[in-house]
């Protein structure tokens, strides 16, 4: 620490973009901040818990293997995918109570189009296509009806899950096996091929995670999602169009739901309309464990990712313990209660220090 | 420094989980048995385990007991198979769903972990030790051909299905409208009302049914516990109770205290408690390296008003449970 270099500093503000910009040799400063600041700490302190319980146990060790993760991180992806586009519209400073039902309503549109002889990319076109529909209809109607995204979208939720109800005739829809062949192993957590480590959904979640982050910093669009959710007042006057923004952010959340619709249907081997039940709350609670703030402006990818991975690992680790479903629930509800705390008291002591 | 000391403990923390987790990786002593029930709320489950619980001390195996709260969360239960095939010997598996559930089967067969399904079907049973369950279809059968005799050959009757996905309530849904398709005198007049999955849903679906159709229903059939218990609160809520001919399917002590009311007219009962025991008995025979038959019906019994008393159906109309 001699050299004549000087000694970088982050704050609270800063995010992993801005860290590697800042110093751009890699060196044990910036591994600190990836524990002390993002959920990624908490994330290996969860992790090592359950590592160090499981291998004292009678019948332990398994939590440490590669499998248990293969698993970890397939479960997270199902949940982080949607919360990446929750991230951005929490970012922005509104929620989506939809999320879930957009999600199993993608999910089910793409069962029908397999059972209906369409080929893999048409079938996991439409899924996409049925999520992008129903962020812009969720954008349009907040922008247009000036009624709070809580209740616009809670009743999108119903809308979607009803409509997916209706074209699924009330049962799930289950195509046959061949017409979804490529699909087949998109979950699966352990890949054939070994070398490949995770499923495809995996790769693709981390893919995701890069391009949501990239944009959020380095796009003219990412800074206006986040001038839209510090103050919405401020950002008009800075000239930018809200309500195209909005619809933008919503549409873009939605897309990420039809993407889940695909992990959704990976998963199940069917379109079940009923899917996305409880799921949009786990969602937000990704964000929220990840530091996103529900009041925007704040929240971050990697910080949502870790969410998302925190409570997978909780579910996984409590299975392999032996712990019960209830004290499982007990758990992850105190972690997100404490997460916000400690972001509130974060926020309190940086305004206090400015 | 302390951020430095920090982040020291939680590598050192990490280490020594992972050379830990790999110095204890094996198994000894008493084999592990999972039993994975739809859901882990209802008394029919409550009862499996208890059957369970009962042959895991008989054969000196020890039973894992996990299942996800509610009956609707496919994916949770995908996980359950998933994370619990890295832990025990064995997997006694009641599916949620008789798709969704096939491909973690599958991958804990490949890891080298067999799996016994019980109570509901997988469309695909190629990866599966054995199939332990009621006949659904048959006691969806005798509960039309008792509702049938009931109302003399004549009437409208109303079924009251279960949440979709679910092989054995759509086989007693099934077997119930084949036998009473028998029946030129009986008409159906509403099946296609789901009451999902709990208790409420259902009670709220049997109500508006009961006024849409009120003074035309003669006859009720509901396929489940959860259902049952709605029907039931809907008709006393409307003062029907009694008045129009019930036949519901799995026990519970109100629906015994209503069949001696009259105000349920018959039960189909299964025997959840030998299922849970065959189930586990049939896990420990294949881990044995005996033979192990395929398909294994545990048995459906007709209780009702005449017959409630008789040792059998009164064991059968309140089995032993473990919370």
């Amino acid at each position: 620490m001699n050299d004549r270099r000087p000694e970088p500093q982050f704050d609270d503000s800063d995010t992993i973009g801005s860290v590697l910009a800042k110093k751009w040799r890699y060196d044990w400063r910036v591994t600190v901040w990836l524990f002390t600041k993002t959920a990624l700490g908490p994330l290996f302190i969860v992790w090592a818990l359950f590592a160090v319980l499981d291998a004292f146990q009678q019948y332990g060790g398994s939590f440490a293997q590669i499998r248990s993760f293969q698993l970890i991180v397939v479960h997270t992806a199902a949940v982080a995918v949607p919360a990446f586009g929750m991230t951005i519209i929490i970012i922005a400073g509104g929620i989506d109570l939809s999320v879930g039902a957009a999600m199993a309503l993608s999910a089910t549109v793409g069962a029908w189009g397999f059972l209906h002889g369409h080929s893999p990319t048409e079938a996991v076109c439409l899924c996409l296509a049925t999520g992008l529909a129903a962020g812009i209809l969720n954008g349009s109607l907040i922008s247009s009806l000036r009624v709070v995204p809580f209740i616009v979208t809670l009743g999108t939720m119903m809308i979607f899950q009803g409509a997916g109800r209706w074209l699924a005739a009330d049962t799930p829809i289950r195509p046959p096996l061949a017409s979804f062949a490529p699909l087949a192993d998109f979950q699966a957590p352990f890949p054939t091929p070994a070398w490949h480590i995770f499923s495809p959904g995996v790769w693709i979640m981390l893919l995701l995670a890069v391009a949501v982050s990239l944009v959020l910093r380095y796009t003219v669009f990412g800074r206006y999602v986040f001038a839209l959710g510090s103050n919405e007042a401020t950002a008009r006057l800075c000239g930018i169009n809200v309500p195209l923004v909005r619809i933008s952010v919503y549409a873009l959340g939605g897309l990420f739901a039809g993407v889940a619709g695909v992990y959704q249907f990976a998963t199940l081997y069917q379109g079940n309309p009923m899917g996305g039940v409880g799921k949009e709350l786990r969602i937000i609670a990704a964000v929220v464990v990840g530091g996103g703030s529900l009041s925007g402006g704040r929240g971050s990818v990697l910080g949502t990712l870790s969410g998302a991975a925190i409570m997978a690992v909780i579910d996984h680790g409590c299975t392999t313990l032996g712990i019960g479903d209830m004290y499982q629930d007990i758990l992850i509800g105190a972690i997100i209660v404490a997460a916000v705390a400690v972001d509130q008291y974060r926020q309190r002591k940086m305004a206090a220090a400015v | 420094m302390f951020r430095r000391a920090c982040l020291f403990g939680l590598v050192a923390a990490f280490a020594a989980a992972t050379v830990l987790g790999c110095g204890s990786g094996e198994r000894s002593g008493k084999r592990r048995i999972a039993v994975i029930p739809k859901g882990t709320t209802h008394d029919f489950w409550k009862s499996v385990k208890a059957g369970a619980l009962k042959a895991g001390e008989e054969f000196g195996v020890e039973i894992v007991w996990k299942g996800t709260a509610s009956e609707e969360d496919k994916e949770k239960q995908v996980q359950l198979v998933d994370s619990l095939a890295g832990t025990v010997d064995g997997i006694c598996l009641a599916p949620i769903d008789r798709t969704s559930l096939v491909p973690p089967v599958v991958r804990a067969k490949q890891s080298g972990v067999a799996t016994v399904i019980f109570d509901s079907g997988l469309e695909d049973a190629s990866a599966i030790v054995s199939y332990v369950a009621t006949d659904n279809y048959k006691g969806g059968q005798m509960a039309g051909e008792h509702l049938a005799k009931l109302l003399g050959g004549k009437g409208n009757v109303v079924l009251l299905r279960y949440a979709a996905g679910s092989e054995s309530t759509e086989q007693r849904e099934k077997g119930f409208l084949d036998a009473i398709a028998k029946h030129p005198g009986i008409k159906v007049i509403a099946d296609n009302q789901r009451a999902g999955s709990d208790a409420e849903e259902a009670l709220r679906t049997s109500s508006s049914l009961l006024q849409s159709l009120r003074g035309q229903i003669d006859g009720v059939f509901t396929v489940c516990e959860p259902n049952n218990k709605g029907m039931l609160q809907a008709l006393e809520n409307d003062n029907q109770a009694g008045k129009i001919m019930f036949v519901g399917f799995d026990s519970d002590p109100r629906f015994v205290q209503a069949l001696k009311d009259g105000k349920m007219h018959g039960i189909v009962l299964q025997d959840p408690f030998h299922m849970g025991y065959q189930a586990v008995k049939t896990m420990v025979e294949h881990l044995e390296g005996k033979p192990v038959e395929k398909v294994i019906t545990t048995g459906e019994y007709l209780a009702t008003q005449e017959n409630m008393d008789d040792p059998r159906m009164k064991e059968l109309l309140n089995p032993p449970k473990a919370d």
